[in-house]
């Protein structure tokens, strides 16, 4: 039974190997070489930090071009974007046509959603960032974050920074101002297809003190209001998921390099009830949704696709890739900016269902106690990071449970250096020598194959 | 406010229907769009020769068609109890049909109250078969929206990451809204990479 574990192990690390070497890595096209940085710039963590903060210090009215990816082809989309600090956003769509008068106000509590058309406003959580400090620590933890120089963008200067994640997913590039920090133009690129979202300011006007009124939506006369706040609010582990939908919740055993559970809740729509669990790198998320399999049906859309031998739909939606598959009496769905390989990589790990067999390995290279496993398996880590969370709790004598939450991120490299009376230098050191030496159950390979999806073969 | 805008609301405004605000840019769209300043007096006249046209009234026969049959069986269903009420509710057959229905010899409540235990019997059929069409309906729906429920609520969350365009966002998440209110989902761009 032991050696049959091992077996599976080996046969997964091979495999992910495989991939990984056997899937060319295309790189991005580079960008145009913007003009080296002036003799005294900040840092490019000061310079992220600036864009992150500048929602809270700074008023703007602008008009946005973006151009994104969607179902095969680039789309331009106009909006008018105005936003007063901390949180009011209100965005007017004016093109293309069948988006024109679309208008989105939110007051970072609740968005409204109007539809001229339909004579319609639907009623939703916020589309703003939660909090700056938490979304820095991953960044700064999960990418290399360089400055590449400054360039002008609407006659402004900018700071030019490059966002590329440690493991997969897109790499954003930002250009900042240099006086605000407003994010004036950004570009994402996807390693197998380049460009998939590009957004740039034609025109921003910044310290207007524009009038509250204007971010306050009255919906005209005889507007049919509809909430589609699908998502419950706050935050669950998985096991506490488990217990409100009524049906085992999966937990990934492995996911990319820098991806870390970042929260769980139920998603209900109609009589449709799925556990949502998100985990995020800082810039990117892949989303799983869970519901039994005969509550919900295959999409229209997609190519069929094999995970594991079992029946899935790949649907390639331009900015954003689906993944569907059944396992266990469960449709599992998994939704990220991902490349279509890892999302496979991930789907096959969870069809394995080597639960029992990992938990024993991980307990046994970690020496811990195989009920700790278990509980932070239910709180939504994976093996990587279980493992990464018992070598840094050794090597520095702290708690499993503040270890977690310096691996979740939510505990900064400062605030636990403090804690442990440390420079922070000192910290990062001895947390990377913990971790390389400790034997890690491997994660997803970080290199990002292009093409057709690995692994993918129509039924 | 924009021409397209502008054209969806001249209806409520005619109706003097929108607030202040929406009211003033309307007519400062008015001002300067010939179109839509013809497309407002045509909906104006329109309004006016609906509003100029008298009440219809209808004719004699019209209300002794209706009254007829309706008085007829409020008089047997009143000389036959609450049962026979209920019966010509149900069933307006002819009494005698009826009558030989009821002289089966049916058990207890049933021979006595045949309709009413029909009707008990029918309604608990419809009450069971509720989830079961109530399910088979939803199945279908997640059918259709599956994807952009799931799609939607993973672009809310990516809304609340640091760096992530609202704008972008929005877009995305508004489209899966309109799919998820039972409407065609948008078309793709024009623009072809």
């Amino acid at each position: 039974m032991r050696f049959a574990a091992k077996a599976m192990t080996a046969a997964v690390v091979l495999l992910i190997a495989g991939a990984a070497i056997g899937a060319p890595f295309v790189p991005p096209a580079p960008p145009a070489p913007p003009a080296p940085a002036a003799a005294v710039t900040p840092a490019p963590r000061a310079i992220l930090k600036m864009a992150l903060d500048a929602p809270r210090l700074i008023d703007y009215e602008g008009t946005k071009i973006i151009t994104a990816l969607r179902n095969g082809r680039m789309e331009t989309v106009t909006v008018a974007e105005s936003h007063k600090r901390p949180n009011l956003l209100r965005l007017e769509y004016l093109s293309p046509e069948d988006v024109a008068g679309r208008v989105i106000v939110d007051d970072g509590t609740t968005a409204r959603h109007y539809e001229p058309a339909l004579n319609m406003l639907f009623e939703d959580h916020s589309i703003q960032d939660a909090g700056a400090a938490a979304g820095l620590t991953l960044l700064t933890r999960n990418y290399d974050i360089v400055l590449l120089g400054t360039d002008e963008v609407i006659g402004r200067q900018a700071y030019v920074l490059s966002l590329t994640p440690h493991g997969t997913g897109v790499q954003r590039q930002l250009w900042v101002d240099r006086l605000t920090g407003t994010v004036l133009r950004s570009e994402d690129r996807d390693a197998s297809r380049g460009l998939v979202l590009t957004t740039y300011f034609s025109r921003i006007s910044f310290s207007l003190n524009l009038p509250e009124a204007y971010f306050r939506f009255r919906p005209p006369a005889g507007t049919r209001v509809v909430s589609l706040q699908t998502v419950a609010g706050g935050t669950q582990n998985p096991a506490q998921l488990q217990q409100q939908v009524g049906f085992p919740v999966l937990v990934p055993p492995a996911l990319p390099e820098g991806y870390t559970f970042r929260g769980g809740a139920v998603s209900r729509f109609g009589s449709l009830v799925s556990a949502y669990l998100r985990y995020s790198d800082g810039g990117n998320i892949i989303s799983f949704f869970e519901a039994p399999a005969g509550s919900i049906g295959w999409p229209t859309i997609g190519v069929p696709v094999r995970v594991q031998a079992q029946p899935g739909r790949f649907i390639d939606l331009g900015y954003f890739r689906v993944l569907i598959w059944e396992q266990r009496g469960l449709r599992i769905t998994a939704v990220g900016t991902a490349p279509s390989e890892t999302l496979m990589l991930v789907a096959g790990q969870l069809i394995a269902g080597r639960e029992q067999a990992l938990v024993t390995d991980v307990s046994r290279r970690t020496e811990a106690d195989p009920a700790t496993v278990r509980r932070l398996r239910s709180e939504g880590l994976t093996f990587p990071e279980i493992a990464k969370t018992f070598a840094i709790s050794h090597a520095l004598g702290t708690s499993i449970d503040t270890t977690v939450r310096f691996v979740h991120g939510s505990l900064s490299v400062t605030d636990l250096a403090t804690q442990l009376g440390m420079r922070p230098d000192a910290l990062r050191a001895a947390v990377r020598r913990a971790v390389d030496t400790a034997s890690m159950t491997p994660a997803l390979p970080a290199s990002a194959p292009s093409g057709q999806p690995a692994g993918l073969s129509t039924p | 406010m924009n021409h397209h805008r502008a054209g969806r609301l001249l209806s409520a405004y005619v109706d003097s229907e929108l607030t202040a605000a929406e009211t003033r840019a309307v007519q400062a769209h008015l001002l300067d769009c010939a179109a839509c300043r013809d497309a407002y007096e045509n909906l104006r006249a329109a309004r006016d020769l609906l509003a100029g046209l008298p009440p219809a009234e209808p004719e004699g026969e019209f209300w002794a068609a209706i009254r007829g049959p309706v008085m007829r069986r409020a008089t047997a269903a009143a000389s036959a109890g609450w049962a026979g009420r209920l019966r010509a509710q149900l069933w307006p057959a002819p009494r005698a049909q009826w009558a030989s229905v009821a002289r089966l010899p049916w058990p207890g409540i049933a021979g006595r109250r045949p309709g009413l235990v029909l009707a008990g019997v029918l309604i608990a059929l419809a009450l069971s078969a509720l989830p079961l069409v109530r399910g088979t309906v939803d199945r279908l729906h997640a059918t259709e929206i599956g994807v952009d429920l799931y799609v939607h609520d993973h672009a809310m969350q990516m809304g609340t990451a640091p760096l992530v365009d609202r704008a972008y966002v929005g877009l995305v998440a508004g489209d899966a809204e309109l799919v998820l209110a039972g409407n065609t989902p948008r078309p793709v761009g024009d623009s072809v990479r």
